[in-house]
């Protein structure tokens, strides 16, 4: 008896001690949050109005009184606003397709549809200036066919706002495409079915019921994909569009000390972005309706016919190829060996493969990417479960406070975290000039957040509570529970989360590129961009690293979305 | 293990889900929490298990204020209504689960799964998964899972609401067979009064977060403390009216339907109070003599009429209103058929008139 009750006595203060580390746990992940998140955005914000501690306005009008400034605020803007319409144009036939219509191979084709996700439009910017370039394939094609006499000079500065548009707009389409293809099969059929048999007419079903029920779905998708285009730095840089506000903030960051407007224009980014996120989710797309049951839903899908079924294909190729263009470019760059005035390379090589492995500063790019998206995708899945789990068992008293804080590194431009990093931990022991490993990690993982804990919550959601209640009815601790039943019952939706969180680290431009100062602490994008920089065969080499990269991102993506099914979308939106 | 609730209220903001809970479940009863669906039955199992935090009052086992014990150290074994079977796990690993945290040796271990697999009937079917089950088995299994950690007290929460109607009755009687083999203590809640009178020791009704009766099945089949009792037990005609006479035990009550004569009561009623009578349909009987003989004699006339074979379910009003209808159950009805239209001499024996509180005090639902 004495010795059961001893046993019971010390299983209680291993429950204890264990609720203990739990609760600790939550309240680490909540100053991380608060240190990595909030406090550098405080600090830019403060700094925008501050003069030595002396609140002023006076920046404001510096910042709108320069002609470089002002050019680059409503450049950009001009950026986000035609990458969303044109994203919506590309995507929404591509999703009623899927949506209403089965034919052959719709697995695949939609499938295919994702892969130009997969590659930071940067890189493709690489692949896009040699066939593009005055003497660039295009230009030969086109004159050699005797379409035109003279070389069009594409990229020329009249052309770069539609090339940067244009590259968005083929990285950015699968995102729109993932929600509105969400939010359509999310819309029971029989509400069409029931319109139909009213007698009302197929273009008003669309624009009084499958319009206010897929609208929310629409502007979760296209506030992502405008503050993405809208600050985006990689793309511009690589382009040689100066005149952007990320390249603008990118080039203020040295001297960021001297110089107060940068707080000021990267204020009103933070301005913009939450501006068009608020006006998005609560002014446009604030109703959800519950759906009732679902009726038979395998019903509503047509058969497409032959015309249709040959209409579908040319779509979807046809946009799959346009999308892959500046993929197969660089392909092309990177195993051209001798490429000069023809259409495509008269030799072809793997040398430059060769010398990714060789070269120091490709291979250091490889190991360093590998390391930081590696640990930090560890970060997300512990605090992307933590979090997760928290605000689905309701465990602090604000648990929707919690789940907004973490989403906002979504609306966040990663340009003006980075930024927030290096004015605020600069000079600390956490200094960027010194080691940026610890922020790179931490700037990662902070910012693919949302993604894990999205991935976290929608395991967690289809988790009936009973399971944990169940167990700790026989006496297990929470964190007990947690690791022996939740854990291993929301395993795919972590790991796929974890897939994305490691992909879009690996792909990182704004962070790899503000905070990695030192040859060292490269990661691959950096190493991409530093190399592409370089005189004579840098930016082939620069051409292999970008296709390694792309075929990694492609392996983890496709095992995440082979994971996740058509939960996909679902993590593409605020 | 004896269970006793002493004014346990549970509110969530404005809303009290249950409202000052009086209650003693002796040790090894098969105990009823009853009521439709909302009335805090649920609720209040759970915060006997410990998943729900009891706003005030205390809770007792054995004596013991276990009131803000956490779940995992109240010793109970809980059948969930939707199983909560742990979907990653076979049968055998579901059952091992809660023995493992208890730190026994492997040979007690073992056993212990072996006994309740045998008295469930699972032997069979330890390696399955549960998504490998049918709805009976895995209702098996959470009983199984309950029962090898040896609870204090074993609550079961709707346990075969999911199942179908005969699996319903198997089941009932392997429950009823378990509990008398382990002899634990065990709460059962559900909204199937039929299941809670042909199973339960004792029954506990609850209505809108209050507990109304707690009583044996029999008890509270026939003598009901309220209207709405009355009618969730089975079914009855409640008739309100005006206690005009007493004397004794025996009252007279003036209804729209005439004068009853009652001899039941479930409390004392002045002369000029309101009351109900609620009267079952198996009470009223026909009077062939068709002379008014018997208690309470009632001229009705049949407005509708069901046939069922063994007895015939009749809906009739009286001459004196149209709005009060009366069911009745006719059995064994001799060679005579009624059709609709056609009057009926009936009487109500005086002892199967039960007085009860006038039903306005329930409020909606009764």
């Amino acid at each position: 008896m004495i010795n059961s009750n001893q046993k019971e006595e010390s299983s209680k203060l291993a429950r204890r001690l264990s609720d203990a580390i739990g609760y600790g746990t939550v309240a680490a992940t909540i100053a991380i949050l608060f240190f990595f998140l909030v406090w550098p955005v405080a600090i830019i914000i403060s700094k925008a109005f501050l003069n030595d501690g002396q609140f002023t306005l006076d920046y404001f009008p510096l910042l709108f009184a320069n002609e470089l400034y002002k050019n680059s605020m409503i450049n950009s803007m001009w950026i986000g606003v035609a990458t969303t319409v044109l994203t919506t144009l590309v995507s929404l036939p591509l999703a009623i397709i899927n949506a209403k219509y089965d034919f052959k191979g719709k697995g695949l084709l939609s499938g295919l549809l994702l892969v130009p996700m997969v590659m930071p439009p940067f890189v493709g910017a690489i692949g896009i200036q040699r066939f593009f370039a005055r003497r660039g394939s295009v230009n030969l094609g086109l004159m050699e066919m005797g379409i035109i006499d003279a070389p069009i000079d594409w990229l020329g500065p009249e052309n770069m706002f539609w090339a940067v548009v244009i590259l968005e707009v083929l990285h950015l389409y699968p995102i729109m495409y993932l929600n509105l293809s969400a939010a359509l099969a999310n819309i029971d059929p029989s509400v069409e079915e029931m319109a139909t048999t009213l007698g009302v007419p197929r273009w008003k079903q669309y624009r009084d019921i499958i319009w206010p029920l897929a609208r929310p779905g629409y502007f979760a998708g296209a506030i992502i994909v405008f503050i993405w285009a809208l600050t985006d730095l990689g793309t511009p840089l690589l382009v040689g569009y100066h005149e952007t506000v990320p390249v603008q903030i990118f080039n203020m960051i040295t001297d960021v000390n001297e110089n107060p407007v940068g707080y000021s224009l990267v204020f009103v980014v933070i301005l913009v972005t939450v501006a068009f996120f608020l006006l998005s989710k609560f002014a446009l797309g604030n109703q959800k309706y519950e759906m009732m049951a679902k009726g038979h839903v395998t019903s509503s899908k047509n058969e497409a016919g032959f015309l249709g079924s040959v209409f579908i294909y040319t779509l979807i190729i046809g946009t799959v190829f346009v999308a892959l263009v500046p993929h197969i470019s660089v392909l092309i760059t990177s195993v051209s060996d001798k490429w000069f005035m023809t259409v495509l390379p008269e030799k072809y090589t793997l040398k430059y493969y060769a010398q990714v492995f060789q070269a120091e500063l490709p291979f250091i790019g490889i190991k360093n990417s590998f390391l930081f998206a590696g640990l930090s995708t560890l970060v997300d899945l512990a605090l992307g479960l933590l979090i997760a789990y928290v605000i689905v068992r309701k465990l602090v008293p604000f648990p929707g406070l919690l789940d907004s804080l973490v989403m906002v590194p979504l609306a966040l431009p990663g340009i003006v975290l980075a930024f927030g990093y290096v004015v605020t931990y600069t000079d600390t022991f956490l200094d960027p000039l010194n080691n940026p490993v610890p922020l790179l990690v931490i700037a990662y993982a902070i910012r693919r957040l949302p993604y894990m804990v999205r991935s976290a919550v929608a395991g967690l959601q289809q988790t009936s509570i009973s399971l944990e209640e169940a167990s700790s009815t026989f006496g297990a601790s929470r964190f007990y529970t947690l690791r022996k039943i939740t854990v291993p019952l929301v395993m795919a939706n972590l790991i796929a989360g974890a897939l994305l969180c490691f992909s879009y680290a690996m792909l990182d431009v704004s962070d790899s590129l503000i905070l990695a100062m030192k040859e060292q602490f490269y990661p691959l994008t950096k190493a991409i961009y530093v190399l592409f920089l370089e005189q004579g065969s840098g930016s082939l080499v620069a051409s292999a690293l970008g296709m390694i990269g792309m075929l990694i991102l492609t392996a983890c993506i496709m095992g995440a979305s082979l994971i996740l099914g058509k939960k996909m979308g679902e993590l593409f939106r605020s | 293990m004896e269970v006793v609730f002493n004014k346990v209220c549970k509110r969530y903001g404005d809303f009290t889900a249950v409202n000052e809970l009086d209650l003693k479940i002796e040790s090894g009863s098969l105990h009823f929490l009853l009521g439709p669906s909302g009335c805090g039955k649920t609720t209040t199992l759970r915060m006997l298990a410990g998943l729900e935090t009891v706003t005030s009052g205390k809770l007792y086992f054995d004596g013991k204020d276990v009131t803000s014990l956490p779940a995992a150290d109240r010793g109970i074994g809980m059948v969930f209504q939707n199983y909560a079977l742990w979907p990653h796990m076979t049968v055998y690993k579901n059952i091992e689960y809660g023995l493992k945290l208890r730190k026994l040796t492997a040979s007690e271990v073992k056993s212990r799964i072996d006994d309740v697999l045998t008295i469930t009937q699972l032997t069979n079917f330890t390696h399955r998964l549960p998504g490998q089950l049918s709805g009976g088995q895995q209702q098996r299994v959470a009983l199984a899972r309950a029962l090898a950690i040896r609870p204090n007290v074993l609550l079961l929460d709707e346990p075969l609401s999911n199942l179908d109607a005969k699996l319903r009755m198997e089941m009932r009687d392997n429950i009823l067979k378990i509990h008398k083999q382990t002899g634990i203590t065990t709460v059962y809640v559900t909204h199937d009064q039929k299941e809670s009178l042909s199973m339960g020791t004792s029954i506990s009704v609850m209505h809108a977060g209050d507990l109304i009766q707690t009583a044996s099945p029999r008890d509270l089949y026939r003598n009901p403390n309220t209207p709405f009792i009355a009618g969730f037990i089975g079914e009855t005609n409640l008739i309100e009216g005006v206690v005009r006479k007493k004397e004794g035990d025996i009252y007279s009550v003036e209804t729209v339907l005439g004068n009853f004569v009652a001899t039941r009561a479930s409390g004392n009623y002045d002369i000029g109070s309101k009351v109900s009578l609620s009267i079952r349909p198996e009470a009223i009987a026909i009077d062939w003599s068709g002379n008014g003989q018997g208690d309470n004699p009632i001229q009705l006339k049949v407005d509708h009429l069901t046939y069922l074979g063994e007895s015939e379910q009749f809906l009739l009003k009286s001459a004196q209103s149209d709005k009060q209808i009366i069911k009745a159950n006719f059995y064994h009805a001799p060679d005579h058929s009624f059709s609709e239209g056609d009057s009926i001499q009936c009487f109500v024996p005086k002892s199967d008139v039960l007085v009860l509180p006038a039903q306005v005090e329930m409020g909606p639902g009764t």
